[in-house]
């Protein structure tokens, strides 16, 4: 199958470098190479989606919703697998990617959620941020699954890079599981996350509850007022987009920062189904698109091209992209693309009550909660499961909705729930899980999406190394509630699959040896090092925190060097 | 005194005194104005249910009952949008039998029961669980409360005045004494 471009650069196609993907990786990418100066295309297969203007369920009030948030019966049938995802709801729906609208093959049990518009998923983003530490960058050589080819100091300053821009909220707790950061002033914890805090803290030397660092300003700076966003206003309302740019999306901040340069051209409703290899300069030449909306192909060429599509989509991209001398997909000598998928395990939760602190109550509604870095492995093996996991933590009053459960009519009723009702404690886990070769995403022998594409097969699944530390976490999180006298404990595996965790990592990993990994130290394909991939494809290995934080850092990291490689004339 | 308030006050006196039939009469027809009567549900079922919600959140000092919102709509619709599709036949069962009951027992219609009397068969009903209904599966009453609890307390009178609704709370602070009377946030 020819993969040679088929049409004449012409010079309104030819651009200095194109970005696959508008989300919060592709943003990054986009914004560093106009600020740089490179004409930069940037390729959306969705719709356009302006900040503020199409926003549309932003301001309602909850009466003015016609279901009041929840999904229609009708919509839900019809979407089994986005329906599972915890933000998709009357107010968010239009946000995400409907199961008919994209279908794939599920080889094993797959939720895999997407959002295909201008910003990608950076709307709809749970805007937790941690930065990596050098255990998680460590990890993988120690326990010898893997290896990262940078260290956490390699990383650091581009973390900085994007804090600062980006605005984050946190404290300097100065714990080395959970490097500190540039911090915007942290959340408060209420009174009784301050009591578990305190116990937990008393009763384990190594296990340090700390509150959530989130993509939110608390107190913005000069460069974010610059880029038109305002205080967060503690609506909790962030998955319909924020009407005051109080959380960081690209729709928000990097994308109109790189329009105003003047070196964006955005192209919305672009599905991108090749990468176009020249076999005479062995680089990538350019990109072939089909247009969504009038199945038209086009093709556009630029000096460098990165591949932000999504963890899943790049994959696919670059796993349709045959040519002669990359049959099996770009930059696939060795039979690893696609490979070594990994995700976060979130299947383990507990809740339970915490008597007393009747009189304490708080106000507004904070868009993070306490959470507690990993304390398993961390300095040497010592469970009988690999890696480990970080906890969130949440507590809170009941509130009106107890009215679902709780008996009663009348006066009294309804008097007993306009209080607010007793404590609640809430704890999950966000689990490092292992990649394997097994876990893998190919392309379908015989199925084709809407426009011409392979549909990809998943085949991702958990370990006994992941059933193992549910069973941990679920034991500790137990003890730990326990210790701070929190009662009525209940502990649930929800069994759920892989997928709907949303942070599907790998597949194009990263790597120091071309014939393990797909990824150099700097994000480019080891064989076609005009392509970077710098979306969460590109994990060795997932950590234990949130990871888009990570892959903005690793955007902006590569998209420096590829400037300064082009400056020199060796890119 | 205004118009909301006279409004709560013929509630009050609806319910206390003139039997639940004086509440229907003197409902607002504009809650639920934009919604179409649902599918599949009568005017009679339609204004059982609310009654019904009328007498799970009743009007009380400072907020209206879940009458004054319509809800019996409100619990029709999102029976039949909402929900697993037997909840509307579930609920329609639940609406049956409360009337059995209150004929058995009162020798009148559920709506011309006194508000007390309605408030006491429903908490019976309640506890006692459903003969009428199949026998696994939810007892009718729980989806037509857990309909008007959530049209209610979001509706605007519910989450203004039975709660307290702030729309845009600028900041949040983690440790705010609860004084007594102060009421739950509504979001």
């Amino acid at each position: 199958m020819a993969n040679y471009p088929t049409t004449s650069g012409s010079r309104e196609n030819t651009f200095d470098a194109i970005v696959i993907g508008s989300g919060i990786s592709g943003g990054w990418a986009a914004k560093e190479l106009c600020e740089h100066g490179l004409k930069t295309l940037v390729l959306e297969r969705g719709r356009d989606v302006q900040h503020l203007k199409d926003y549309p369920t932003a301001l309602k009030n909850p009466w003015d919703l016609p279901h009041r948030g929840k999904l229609p019966h009708t919509i839900a049938r019809e979407n089994p697998i986005v329906k599972r995802c915890y933000a998709f709801d009357e107010t968010t729906a239009h946000f995400f990617v409907k199961d008919g609208e994209h279908p794939y093959v599920q080889e094993k049990p797959f939720d895999w959620i997407r959002g295909y518009q201008v910003g990608g998923k950076s709307l709809i983003w749970a805007r937790q941020t941690q930065r990596w530490s050098r255990f998680d960058f460590e990890g993988p050589a120690r326990d010898g699954f893997g290896e990262w080819p940078i260290s956490y100091e390699d990383l650091a300053p581009w973390y900085t890079h994007v804090e600062r821009f980006v605005g984050i909220s946190g404290n300097r707790d100065g714990v080395e599981t959970l490097p500190d950061g540039e911090f915007l002033p942290a959340w408060e914890m209420n009174d009784v996350e301050k009591h578990l805090s305190g116990k937990i803290r008393g009763a384990y030397a190594d296990r340090f509850v700390v509150q959530g660092r989130c993509a939110h300003l608390t107190a913005p700076q000069a460069i974010h007022l610059e880029q038109g966003r305002g205080q967060c206003q503690a609506r909790n309302l962030c998955y319909r987009g924020c009407p005051f740019g109080g959380y960081f999306s690209s729709n928000s901040g990097t994308l109109p920062w790189a329009a105003r340069t003047g070196n964006l051209t955005m192209r919305p409703h672009a599905v991108v189904a090749a990468i176009l290899h020249d076999p005479g300069s062995g680089r990538a030449s350019g990109v072939r698109v089909i247009d969504a909306q009038t199945q038209e192909t086009k093709e556009f060429f630029a000096r460098v091209i990165f591949v932000n599509a999504a963890c899943l989509n790049t994959n696919l991209i670059l796993l349709n992209s045959q040519s002669a001398r990359f049959p099996t997909g770009l930059g696939n000598d060795h039979d690893l693309l696609g490979r070594y998928v990994a995700f976060h395990n979130y299947r383990g939760s507990l809740a339970g009550q915490m008597e007393g602190f009747a009189d304490s109550y708080y106000s507004g509604r904070r868009p993070t909660q306490a959470m507690m870095p990993n304390f398993r492995n961390v300095r040497k093996q010592e469970m009988d499961f690999q890696r480990g996991y970080m906890v969130f933590f949440g507590a809170s009053r009941a509130s009106w909705t107890q009215g679902n459960h709780l008996p009663g009519a009348g006066a009294a009723f309804k008097e007993r729930l306009t209080r607010p009702g007793p404590w609640g404690v809430t704890m999950m886990m966000q689990g490092e899980t292992v990649p394997r070769r097994e876990n893998h995403v190919r392309l379908a022998a015989d199925r084709r999406d809407a426009w011409g594409i392979p549909q990809l097969v998943t085949s991702i699944g958990y370990h006994e190394n992941d059933e193992k530390m549910i069973q941990d976490f679920l034991e500790q999180g137990e003890a730990m509630l326990s210790a701070a006298g929190v009662k009525k404990i209940t502990k649930t595996d929800d069994r759920r699959a892989p997928g709907l965790d949303i942070h599907e990592m790998g597949g194009v990993r990263m790597g120091a040896d071309p014939k393990k990994s797909l990824l150099n130290r700097w994000n480019q394909l080891h064989t076609c090092p005009n392509v970077f991939v710098t979306d969460g494809a590109c994990m060795a290995s997932t950590g234990t925190q949130n990871p888009s934080l990570t892959f903005m850092a690793l955007a902006a990291r590569a998209a420096n060097y590829a400037v300064a490689e082009m400056k020199k004339g060796t890119l | 005194m205004n118009e909301r308030m006279s409004r709560r006050e013929a509630l009050r006196r609806a319910g206390l005194w003139a039997g639940a039939a004086g509440v229907w009469a003197s409902l607002p027809k504009r809650t639920w104005a934009a919604l179409p009567a649902p599918e599949g549900w009568s005017p009679g079922e339609e204004r059982l249910l609310t009654i019904i919600g009328d007498t799970l959140l009743p009007a009380t000092a400072g907020s209206p009952g879940a009458g004054a919102v319509e809800i019996g709509r409100f619990i029709a619709m999102m029976a039949s949008t909402c929900s697993p599709p037997e909840t509307v036949s579930l609920i329609q069962s639940g609406l049956r039998e409360i009337e059995a009951l209150s004929r058995a027992e009162f020798a009148r219609g559920f709506i011309d029961l006194a508000a007390a009397q309605r408030e006491t068969l429903l908490i019976n009903y309640e506890k006692k669980g459903a003969s009428l209904a199949p026998a696994k599966g939810p007892h009718p009453l729980r989806p037509i409360k857990q309909w008007a609890v959530l049209g209610y307390f979001t509706s605007e009178p519910g989450a203004t005045q039975a709660l307290r609704y702030d729309p845009i709370p600028g900041g949040y602070r983690g440790t705010v004494p609860l004084a007594p009377g102060d009421r739950t946030w509504a979001t």
